[in-house]
């Protein structure tokens, strides 16, 4: 009799922790976010204004009474310890009933592999950066939502700008990292040329793999191809060496460069770059933006990002900031279709559903198969007295209804239907000012 | 002809003098300690690291030309400061110990200086490209170099000439070409072995600091450094014979180039062919281009 009791005692443990935890409906303490960004490694020259941007706009919400007068209380995870750590991570979070949000992940592969454990756990989780378009392409997750754009929309935004200021290009060359955001983007980045400038040579392909300190040879690979262009999606660590080491070799005054992520290095190395070289912010989240600069809550946030950290925000520090904004408008939402009752995860994914809200730097709106719409900023390096590095000049700011194909389209094959007439239907580099 | 494959092979060097300073301390050590020891990848970050803050610090205080300074000193302060205590309180323990225990030790070495790594430099990326920058470029073939990058090469021969003079012209090199040949002889002339293991093993990570701190211009110093370079500096090390510096030499220029060529012509392989090499050259000499059997040399 006492074996069975304790066996009875074990089976009700064991389905306490087998089923997924529901949040209470009673006004918590505490709102617990999981936080996931690269805090370490090469990664995290990127991850980091990310986190910096959350602990500041967390701090900023609590002090304004926190989401429906509940403060939010943020657990950091570094995305640093690989996949397998991430997911237990994630495990571990959404198992205590404080966590009621993840904001997860930075990099794509962790996004991919994140994605169908939100949906077994149950687990709303907005992703705060992954771009890789595989996320909602075949699969429908019910509880995971992109509160930014993919690699499609990011990496057309790019051709397609190029094709503005250099209608002549015929040689190109790409060096972009060693894994499925670095390979998406080339194919990406291809299919447009190809469909708006089918004569269009790729003379060099680079995929170095992803945290090489050193791109010497790359480099050196690079200048004997003779390309017109050089078009990378190199980021983070990655992105600061490369820049370092090909400028002084004089790469970016033989070809014309694409940094397609280039706006997060600036204030690091921008000073090592000439005028003109290709910059963009994967999304809408350049802090010197007509429309960042419109609104006084950007200015303030960018204001105390400064006097916090010492730099500006960049883009990833946007990305992160507009997702927990974002989140706050769901809750927001959520607790009005309640009528005050605390939402359980259902009434969240209920709320985040076809969700348009503005956001520090622009709009976001939620379509139908979660993904997110965000406009493109896409600009050139240029000097401005008033900083110690380069600022994006010449900037355009493609619409994300153009840019991003519909709901259930294979992107590739959308791209290859574009029309070279698009490129006089776009807003020209220089417009959005 | 020549001129267009002279990109290829000043990349080649340049990548190989940077393998060769790694890849060499560690053959050392293992010639004279019989230790492979996997904790050398750590000493090359920690030079890296070292030579950073030292650099930046120095020109950050107005004194660019120093910095060439802090690429010296560091391996300096690293081998002072480590050398000497992990051979004398670490390793002397496992001499004629299982191999698989020797690894074991280092392998726990190595864990423990790269968290320490993380404790005192934190986990951000640092660079320090001022001694590069202050060197300028030169053409060569219509490519730009940076003059740093030739300098590697130089230094790498002078330092290969200069280990193989330390061996057979100064007092210390014959000492550790005695108990190379034969320990047990060399103690019985009178050697002290225990001491020529600890200036071997200190030689090594000098070498290891070394080659980090002259990397850290070009390149991006940032935890997992340490390990990427051990893989690296393991396969080089086998290829040439493990305890041959020319071995060492001969295979880091091998690798060097062939990492080059995949970049120009085959850029899907550039991440294996260091291995590819290996196995080829470890499937015609299993003891690599300069090992043998029988073979107790340095």
């Amino acid at each position: 009799m006492t074996h069975l009791k304790i066996l009875a005692a074990a089976v009700a443990l064991l389905i306490q922790f087998a089923t997924p935890t529901v949040a209470q409906t009673s006004k918590p303490s505490d709102v617990g976010f999981g936080v996931f960004t690269f805090t370490s490694g090469p990664a995290a020259a990127y991850g980091m204004p990310g986190r910096n941007a959350a602990e500041l706009v967390i701090e900023q919400i609590n002090a304004s009474g926190g989401i429906g007068g509940v403060p939010i209380k943020p657990t950091y995870v570094d995305e640093g310890q690989g996949t397998e750590g991430v997911v237990a991570e994630f495990r571990r979070l959404a198992a205590d009933p404080v966590n009621q949000v993840m904001i997860a992940a930075l990099s794509s592969g962790n996004c991919l592999a994140l994605a169908p454990v939100a949906d077994q756990l149950q687990m709303p989780t907005f992703m705060w950066n992954c771009d890789t378009h595989q996320l909602f392409l075949k699969d429908r997750y019910k509880y995971v939502f992109r509160t930014n754009s993919s690699t499609v929309p990011e990496f057309i935004a790019s051709a397609l700008y190029l094709l503005s200021v250099k209608p002549d290009v015929k040689r190109i060359a790409i060096i972009d990292p060693d894994y499925a955001f670095g390979r998406d983007a080339a194919t990406i980045f291809k299919a447009t040329l190809k469909a708006l400038k089918p004569d269009v040579e790729v003379v060099a392909e680079l995929y170095p793999k992803l945290g090489s300190p050193s791109f010497n040879t790359e480099i050196s690979r690079l200048v004997t191809a003779q390309p017109d262009v050089i078009f990378s999606n190199l980021w983070g660590a990655d992105l600061e060496n490369f820049v370092r080491q090909a400028a002084p070799r004089e790469l970016f005054t033989r070809s014309t460069v694409i940094l397609a992520l280039g706006e997060s290095v600036l204030q690091r190395v921008g000073t090592l770059l000439p005028d003109g070289v290709i910059i963009g912010v994967i999304g809408d989240g350049w802090w010197m933006s007509p429309d960042a600069q419109s609104k006084p809550q950007t200015r303030q946030f960018v204001e105390n990002y400064r006097k916090r950290f010492d730099e500006y925000p960049v883009f990833p520090s946007f990305k992160m900031a507009n997702t927990i904004y974002a989140v706050k408008v769901v809750y927001e939402k959520a607790l009005a279709n309640t009528k005050g009752r605390w939402p359980t995860r259902d009434d969240l994914v209920a709320a985040a559903k076809n969700l348009k809200t503005e956001t520090l730097t622009g709009t976001l709106a939620l379509r139908d198969d979660h993904d997110g719409l965000v406009d493109q900023i896409v600009g050139e390096t240029t000097k401005d007295s008033r900083f110690p590095f380069p600022i994006m000049g010449n900037m355009v700011r493609y619409p994300a209804s153009l840019v991003t194909p519909p709901v259930g389209v294979d992107p590739i094959a959308w791209i290859a239907k574009m029309k070279p007439s698009i490129l006089a239907t776009l807003p020209k580099p220089g417009s959005y000012k | 002809m020549l001129a267009n494959y002279a990109p290829l092979i000043v990349d080649g060097l340049a990548d190989a003098a940077l393998i060769f300073f790694v890849a060499v301390g560690l053959t050392l050590v293992f010639s004279v300690l019989h230790i492979l020891n996997v904790a050398h990848g750590s000493f090359y970050s920690l030079g890296a690291y070292l030579s950073v803050v030292i650099g930046s610090f120095v020109a950050g205080r107005g004194w660019p030309v120093l910095s060439f300074f802090a690429l010296v000193i560091s391996p300096f302060l690293v081998t002072v400061a480590l050398g000497p205590l992990i051979e004398r309180t670490l390793l002397r323990w496992t001499y004629g110990r299982p191999e698989a225990l020797q690894i074991l030790v280092t392998f726990g070495l190595f864990l423990i200086l790269e968290d320490a790594q993380k404790l005192i430099f934190g986990v951000q990326p640092y660079s320090q490209d001022t001694p590069m920058l202050l060197l300028g470029t030169s053409q060569i073939a219509g490519i730009v170099y940076l003059n740093y990058q030739l300098l590697l090469i130089g230094l790498a021969i002078v330092v290969a000439i200069g280990l193989r003079l330390l061996l057979k012209r100064t007092g210390i090199g014959k000492l550790i070409v005695a108990v190379v040949a034969d320990q047990e002889i060399a103690r019985a002339l009178g050697i002290d072995a225990s001491r020529v293991f600890m200036l071997a093993f200190s030689l090594g990570v000098f070498l290891a600091a070394l080659g980090g701190a002259l990397a850290s211009p070009t390149v991006g110093v940032s935890p997992g450094l340490g390990a990427e370079t051990i893989v690296l500096a393991f396969a080089v090390a086998a290829i040439g014979g493990l305890g041959q510096i020319e071995g060492a030499a001969l295979a880091a220029i091998l690798v060097g180039l062939a990492r080059s060529a995949a970049i120009y012509f085959m850029p899907e392989f550039q991440p294996v062919v260091p291995y590819l090499v290996m196995l080829a050259v470890l499937l015609v000499r299993p003891y690599g281009l300069f090992g043998s059997i029988g073979l107790r040399r340095v």
